[in-house]
């Protein structure tokens, strides 16, 4: 998953990317509205983590302009403000914020957010997914085979969750390598090919069968059915 | 005196309104003059008249057996006068008594009708008071008392709104500014202290950051408390030697500026004296030579002068840096305003620094202007009174 945080307090971006990559998020900083926007054009996120507050173009103006797109999969935006007084949150909802959370938060709490709001994309309701034997916590950060634990790195369990949350339909490189890594990526680099084949040998070593299959000329598929 | 005041407790609720009274006086007065009017002109008339009762007749004189009373025409005219001035006397007395019923009603109902937008002005203040701050009275009808009072009701509910409003947004922004660096010390220590494998050099970094966010914090909390002390009438009245104050502030800038490559000129007049707070003036001039030494551009120049004018002192900062747009002029001496909100943070500014400057000068009695252009240079000019009144008391 795919992950933008817009803040202009460095110190604090800076922080809450660390954290959310060590999750096996794919996370890109922005410092204000306007590189947030220039990003947001370029990448496809899943989840933008956004500041209120920001120079220039301010957060409720970024919120209105990423919605104003008119992607076909706008990312979830999780709302951080300064601000504990009603009235602004209402405004950052109505304009098209998913959830909010005032500063300071607690870590956890915004791990645990994002997981939720990520959720309502694969249209789940709770941290646990389940295709075919496979299962997977995106809480305990846990995935299995037929009950086995898989040990997973942290960008293999990020991809292994992306094809969960997207099971059955076909994914191409392109795909992994927007939703799955972040911009320092290279993009000319088997990087993803790589990834794809040792969570494949994982896959394998701990049940029956191959459930990520190539299609292709087209990329990838999670079966539904083993 | 006791019992008089229990008397008055025991009587009923109306009888203690405005309106009682006034229709009491009305009604007093109209029937007090009636009744001097009417016994000027029964008087008058009385001593016009010699007026005496005819008690027994003087003769009687008879023929053919009918007797008559024969009385002199003198005494038949006295006989009359008695008997108008009796008449005058009965129809006086009970137009009186018509009057003093009929303008207690008169003066009930005038009364209350004078007193009606005050009825209105009380019920609505009571309105304002229990729900909204933003509602007005807005009594409609002539310019005259009343309205004029209901106005100046509105004109106090606006300033008192508007001084709510402020402090409001003052507690929004001061938390807004120190719920900022709170989140980073929180996410930085969890997220730190979430790794089982961060390295010694990990840590270090985490804990630098922490140490900036708390640096900042304590400034801004310096700074708050700053300003929040200076709203009440703290400051000192003493005489000040405004060139040995502020000398003695601007040392401290004398290395930071060093060391970015700037000058900073002084040009002080000796032998000024102001009266107020030496501290509260130092801090003056380090706020703005604060601002000046962080924005100016290095090789640049910074001039520091001060003087006098007739009764006034002055002090001047002007530096070479960018410069405030016109747009932005009025704004500078804002709470929390920044020219340029990321750069301003970055370099320690609590956007405090001006607001204080401008809240010491004006509890000393003084104004602080600013002169700017872009691409040129800002200067400020604060300018103090040299002699105060010294019944003054409090602070403005």
């Amino acid at each position: 998953m795919r992950v933008l945080v817009v803040e202009d307090e460095a110190d604090l971006a800076d922080a809450v990317a660390r954290g959310l990559r060590r999750e096996g998020y794919a996370v890109d900083v922005a410092y204000d509205g306007d590189e947030a926007l220039d990003k947001a054009a370029v990448n496809a996120y899943d989840l933008v983590c956004l500041d209120l507050n920001l120079p220039g173009i301010d957060g409720i103006e970024v919120v209105r302009r990423i919605r104003a797109n008119g992607d076909a999969e706008p990312p979830r935006v999780l709302m951080l403000t300064a601000r504990d007084r009603t009235a602004d949150r209402v405004i950052g909802l109505d304009e098209g914020a998913d959830d909010y959370l005032v500063k300071p938060f607690d870590f956890d709490e915004l791990k645990a957010r994002v997981r939720a709001l990520l959720r309502r994309d694969a249209g789940r309701s709770g941290a646990l997914l389940q295709v075919g034997d496979i299962e997977l916590d995106s809480a305990r950060h846990e995935a299995r085979r037929v009950g086995q634990p898989l040990a997973l790195t942290p960008k293999e369990f990020a991809l292994l969750h992306y094809f969960m949350s997207r099971a059955g339909q076909v994914l191409s490189q392109e795909d992994l390598l927007e939703h799955v890594w972040d911009e320092h990526a290279d993009p000319f680099t088997n990087t993803v090919r790589v990834t794809v084949m040792t969570l494949r040998r994982k896959l394998a070593d701990a049940g029956e069968g191959q459930p990520i299959e190539t299609v292709v000329g087209r990329g990838y598929r999670l079966r539904e059915e083993p | 005196m006791n019992t008089l005041e229990r008397l008055w407790d025991r009587l009923p609720e109306w009888t203690r309104s405005i309106r009682f009274r006034y229709t009491l006086l009305y009604s007093a007065v109209l029937f007090g003059l009636a009744a001097v009017v009417l016994a000027a002109i029964y008087l008058i008339l009385l001593m016009a008249l010699r007026a005496t009762p005819v008690s027994s007749g003087r003769g009687t004189f008879c023929m053919h057996g009918d007797c008559i009373t024969v009385i002199t025409f003198r005494e038949a005219e006295r006989l009359v006068n008695s008997e108008i001035l009796g008449k005058l006397r009965y129809y006086s007395l009970g137009a009186l008594g018509v009057l003093f019923v009929s303008s207690l009603g008169v003066g009930w109902v005038v009364a209350g009708r004078v007193l009606a937008p005050v009825g209105r002005i009380t019920s609505v203040a009571r309105d304002i008071q229990a729900t909204d701050m933003s509602r007005r009275i807005q009594l409609p009808g002539p310019e005259d008392e009343l309205k004029q009072l209901a106005d100046t009701f509105d004109a106090m509910l606006a300033r008192l709104d508007a001084a709510f409003d402020a402090q409001r947004q003052f507690v929004a922004d001061a938390s807004h500014e120190l719920r900022n660096p709170l989140a980073i010390i929180r996410t930085n220590v969890d997220v730190a202290l979430a790794d089982p494998d961060a390295s010694p050099d990990d840590l270090r970094q985490a804990i630098a950051v922490v140490k900036r966010a708390g640096d900042r914090m304590t400034l801004l909390v310096d700074d708050l408390l700053a300003l929040a002390r200076r709203q009440e009438p703290t400051l000192e009245h003493e005489p000040v030697d405004l060139g040995a104050a502020v000398a003695e502030a601007s040392d401290d800038f004398m290395v930071p500026a060093e060391t970015r490559d700037i000058v900073l000129d002084r040009a002080i007049a000796p032998g000024v004296v102001v009266t107020g707070d030496r501290e509260a003036l130092k801090r003056v001039v380090a706020n703005l030579l604060d601002n000046a030494v962080r924005l100016a551009p290095a090789g640049s120049r910074i001039r520091l002068a001060t003087g006098s004018e007739g009764n006034r002192a002055w002090i001047a900062v002007a530096d070479e840096g960018p410069g405030i747009s016109p747009d932005d002029q009025a704004h500078v001496f804002d709470r929390f305003w920044r020219a340029d909100k990321a750069r301003a943070r970055a370099d320690g500014g609590t956007g405090l620094g001006l607001a204080i400057v401008r809240q010491i000068v004006e509890g000393h009695g003084g104004e602080v202007r600013l002169h700017s252009k872009v691409g040129v240079g800002s200067s400020f000019v604060v300018w103090l009174p040299i002699t105060r009144p010294a019944i003054d008391g409090g602070q403005r």
